[in-house]
């Protein structure tokens, strides 16, 4: 068991749903709320990581943040380390690989609140910010959290991007997953197996956990 | 009917927090521990060096296997490790001519194949490659793992050694290629192939030696395994202390237990 | 200028040219049929829309104003909304749905007003109960509270009986009536039910296509349509073209030549003899001539013709008669259903009906209306 690998998987779940939460919030908002010409292609756009081959998007990661770009060449300049092969240069990724993940379950949670109830929150004289804590977020709140295990989840399992954008150097950026497949190369067939075991239970909680969250979405945008 | 609300702007404040998020999240590796990049062969080698290393030192060491390749090309994106152990030296030279390391480093050891064959395997374990012959000719073999030739030294060795024999156009519907040499271990005691070329450093764990059998071929079948290490550019205190402890008695004991052939001095 | 002032016009996406006012404790029902705008409007008052360009004001001070470029964000209005669909918030119990509109209250106040407001809507007992737990007119009522909380200047009901039974309607028409005795603030009332904005309106608006067609009392709109196409939207089926014969100041009568009649109207000089006119008479206004029961009424306007449709609805017997065998426009009057039977009416029999001068009312014919 690496104690190593699944404290860093943790982390590093933990900080994509602490980004994604308020990005997720804010970009799931406003596509359910606003319909506007180009709402398609930017829908595909943050839905395209659910459909390309991890290795896809791997590789534009690699050009977008290795150290030949001029995003990466910043950042070394900056921190005097690199984005890739670096928990920093994962988290971006993870974020980015998650963002489907986030935006499409908060979208619907948005979408489960009537129209009518919004308004009905402006015209009790709530600013937007107050409508959103008082008002939209409670009634949202199956599709949030679903979002989030959803994000948390798939962190943990991602495999392609992982190997492709961090290696796989220890407590660095060796995660659970890549560390199960680094035990089954080294002959520790224990190993691999009691790390599987814990990924499977953790999976099996989060579907059953979303489809749970799905369902009060689905009633209340049947009341509604 | 056109809902002209406008919103509040969340994306600033979105963004903000993302950024804050990332920059808070690095954990940066101190001088006292040695980051390792390794090719595969040297998987319990290394990892016995490294146990000796750190317990009369007290430095750690974060050891990352691959192949060859692999690393050279991780190492050039910028891969932030101190030093690199490559199963093939013009990995090594080529980064040394690129400027990315400090010098060209020190031979430190010259590798050597085996094929090996599994339990229960049609094949036997014949050096020449006579056998894998007459399993190719009479249409028994399954299939053969070898590591990956085109970022795998141990793979390319493979290769020669097949093509030496005149056996690789036969045998290419065979193979199954391993990311690097200890997946194509993997592979070839699994069962689900007739057996495989791979590291002889390998087949020297306990772990795979009661797995099956093995036998060397001849270093004639190939050009030779020169295996290199270097410290790269940023390497820090730890990593040169390895560096250093490679030349020492144990570190060599070590290496030779696991069939590697020791160069007479330093390359 | 006190109250309400709305004056709105845009072309697209939804046609609107509308102008109209409504002063403090005055309800003002905005009536037509759906798609005619009423609703944008309301929503324009309340700022959930803006149109392209127009003004509303509130006591003077502007809301929406599009040549000075002022629109105030529709959460710092002061406009309390009663939803068609009610839209409480479905994760607050009634008293917090009403509590919400509270927030220019001191905390501590705010429970307690709100169950006054719960009170005021006939609901105290059933503060903590959720949405989902509350009929449809339990519901209406705190949304009605909630609206009322946010000590509104205007308070805007969208169709708010639209969703609700027969007999609740009633019962609500009448709460409603006594509930307005104690606003003070102007209030408009959004509805496609004519019957609605007469019992409840003092004054009523009719729309079509987002144009005001006509403003003033329901018992005026009803009786004194301005067009042809008023008349149709308020329901007046007995409206017909004719002529103006002649004018007589001398009895206060004005003559109209209707299918080869000669019928006499109050004298309504606006229109020149031998011009082309549509006139109208509500149903009302159109009396039987009672076999059991002759009245000198019987000399005013009297028309014969051929019962076409009798339909006994309640106590009430509705009947059209035609009055000639092509005429495609027949009378429309009612009468009790047993007065109906004591003079033997049936489809095909012949009746006759008196016209009364009073009722009938002219107004410009629009060439080629279609009626």
């Amino acid at each position: 068991m690496d104690w190593e690998a699944l404290s860093l998987s943790l982390r590093l779940g933990l900080f994509t749903i602490l980004v994604l939460l308020p990005v997720g919030i804010a970009v799931g908002r406003w596509l359910a709320f606003h319909d506007f010409p180009g709402k398609s292609a930017i829908e595909a756009t943050a839905a395209l990581p659910l459909v390309l081959p991890p290795t896809v998007l791997g590789y534009y990661l690699l050009v977008a943040f290795g150290a030949a770009s001029p995003i990466g060449q910043l950042w070394h300049s900056a921190f005097d380390r690199p984005l890739v092969f670096t928990f920093e240069g994962l988290l971006l990724a993870s974020i980015i690989f998650n963002v489907p993940f986030a935006v499409q379950p908060i979208q619907r949670g948005f979408e489960a609140i009537p129209r009518e109830v919004r308004e009905a929150a402006i015209c009790c004289g709530m600013t937007p910010w107050k409508a959103l804590r008082t008002v939209e977020i409670p009634i949202a709140w199956p599709g949030i959290l679903t979002g989030l295990v959803l994000s948390f989840s798939h962190t943990l399992g991602e495999f392609g991007i992982v190997l492709m954008v961090g290696g796989s150097i220890p407590t660095e950026t060796r995660t659970i997953a890549i560390a199960i497949y680094d035990r089954v190369q080294a002959f520790d067939d224990r190993g691999a197996a009691t790390m599987s075991a814990l990924l499977l239970g953790f999976s099996l909680v989060s579907i059953a956990l979303t489809f749970a969250f799905s369902r009060r979405i689905g009633r209340r945008l049947d009341r509604s | 009917m056109a809902n002209r609300i406008s919103d509040p702007l969340f994306f600033l404040s979105a963004l903000f927090a993302g950024l804050l998020s990332v920059a808070a999240a690095g954990l940066p590796a101190t001088a006292a521990t040695a980051t390792v990049a390794a090719a595969s062969d040297l998987r319990f080698a290394l990892a016995e060096i490294a146990d000796n290393f750190t317990a009369r030192t007290g430095h750690a060491v974060r050891l990352t296997f691959g192949s060859s390749g692999n690393f050279s090309r991780q190492i050039r994106q910028g891969a932030p490790f101190d030093l690199f152990f490559s199963a093939d030296e013009n990995y090594v030279l080529g980064l040394a001519r690129d400027g990315l390391t400090r010098g060209t480093g020190a031979l430190y050891a010259v590798g050597q194949i085996v094929i090996f064959v599994p339990e229960g395997s049609p094949l036997q374990p014949d050096g020449s490659l006579n056998d894998l012959r007459h399993a190719l000719e009479g249409g028994r073999l399954r299939k053969f793992a070898i590591a990956n030739p085109e970022h795998a030294p141990y793979g390319k060795r493979a290769e020669e050694a097949l093509r030496h024999e005149g056996l690789w156009a036969a045998i290419q519907s065979r193979l199954v290629l391993g990311e690097n040499v200890s997946q194509a271990a993997q592979f070839a005691v699994s069962g689900s192939t007739d057996g495989g070329i791979i590291a002889y450093s390998l087949v020297l764990s306990p772990r795979m030696a009661r797995r099956g059998r093995y036998a060397l071929i001849p270093e004639a079948l190939h050009s030779p395994l020169r295996q290199r290490v270097v410290l790269l550019k940023n390497a820090g205190l730890a990593a040169e202390r390895l560096y250093d402890f490679l030349r020492t008695v144990p570190a060599k004991s070590i290496l030779e237990r696991y069939g590697f052939v020791l160069p007479d001095s330093g390359g | 200028m006190t109250g309400l002032s709305v004056r709105l016009h845009q072309e697209r996406p939804i046609p609107l040219d509308a102008e109209f006012a409504c002063l403090p404790g005055e309800l003002l029902a905005l009536v037509g049929p759906s798609g005619s705008g009423k609703t944008t409007i309301l929503r324009s008052i309340a700022g959930l829309y803006r149109p392209e360009s127009g003004r509303i004001a509130i006591d003077g001070a502007p809301w929406f104003d599009s040549k000075t470029g002022i629109a105030i964000a529709a959460h710092r209005r002061h406009a309390g909304l009663v939803f068609q669909s009610y839209a409480l918030f479905p994760h607050m119990t009634a008293v917090e749905n009403v509590m919400a509109a509270l927030d220019h209250l001191p905390a501590q106040d705010r429970r307690r007003r709100a169950g006054e407001f719960l009170d005021l809507v006939h609901l105290s007992g059933l503060e903590n109960r959720r949405p989902d737990a509350l009929s449809g007119g339990q519901q209406q009522r705190v949304a009605v509270a909630r609206a009322l909380a946010r000590d509104p200047q205007v308070l805007l009901l969208d169709e708010p009986f639209s969703a609700v039974d027969r007999a609740t309607k009633q019962r609500l028409y009448r709460e409603i009536a006594l509930l307005r005795q104690s606003l003070k603030m102007p209030v408009i009332l959004v509805t496609h039910d004519l019957e609605e904005a007469m019992v409840l309106a003092d004054r009523m608006c009719v729309l079509h296509r987002g144009r005001t067609l006509q403003a003033g009392t329901p018992a005026e709109v009803t009786t004194r349509p301005v067009s042809p196409e008023v008349a149709r939207l308020v329901d007046l089926r007995n409206l017909f073209d004719g002529a103006v014969a002649e004018h007589r100041a001398v009895d206060g009568k004005t003559v109209i030549d209707w299918m080869g009649m000669r019928i006499e109207a109050a004298l309504q000089t606006a229109f020149a003899p031998g011009k082309a006119i549509a006139w109208v008479v509500p149903d009302g206004f159109v009396v039987l001539h009672r076999r059991d029961r002759p009245s000198r009424g019987d000399q005013e306007n009297p028309v014969a013709g051929r019962i076409d449709s009798l339909a006994v609805v309640g106590q009430t017997a509705q009947i059209t008669l035609r009055i000639a065998d092509d005429d495609v426009h027949p009378l429309h009057f009612s009468v009790p259903a047993h007065v109906a039977r004591r003079n033997g009416l049936v489809v095909g029999g012949k009746a006759t009906v008196s016209l009364l001068a009073e009722g009938i009312h002219l107004m410009a014919s629009v060439p080629g209306d279609g009626r």
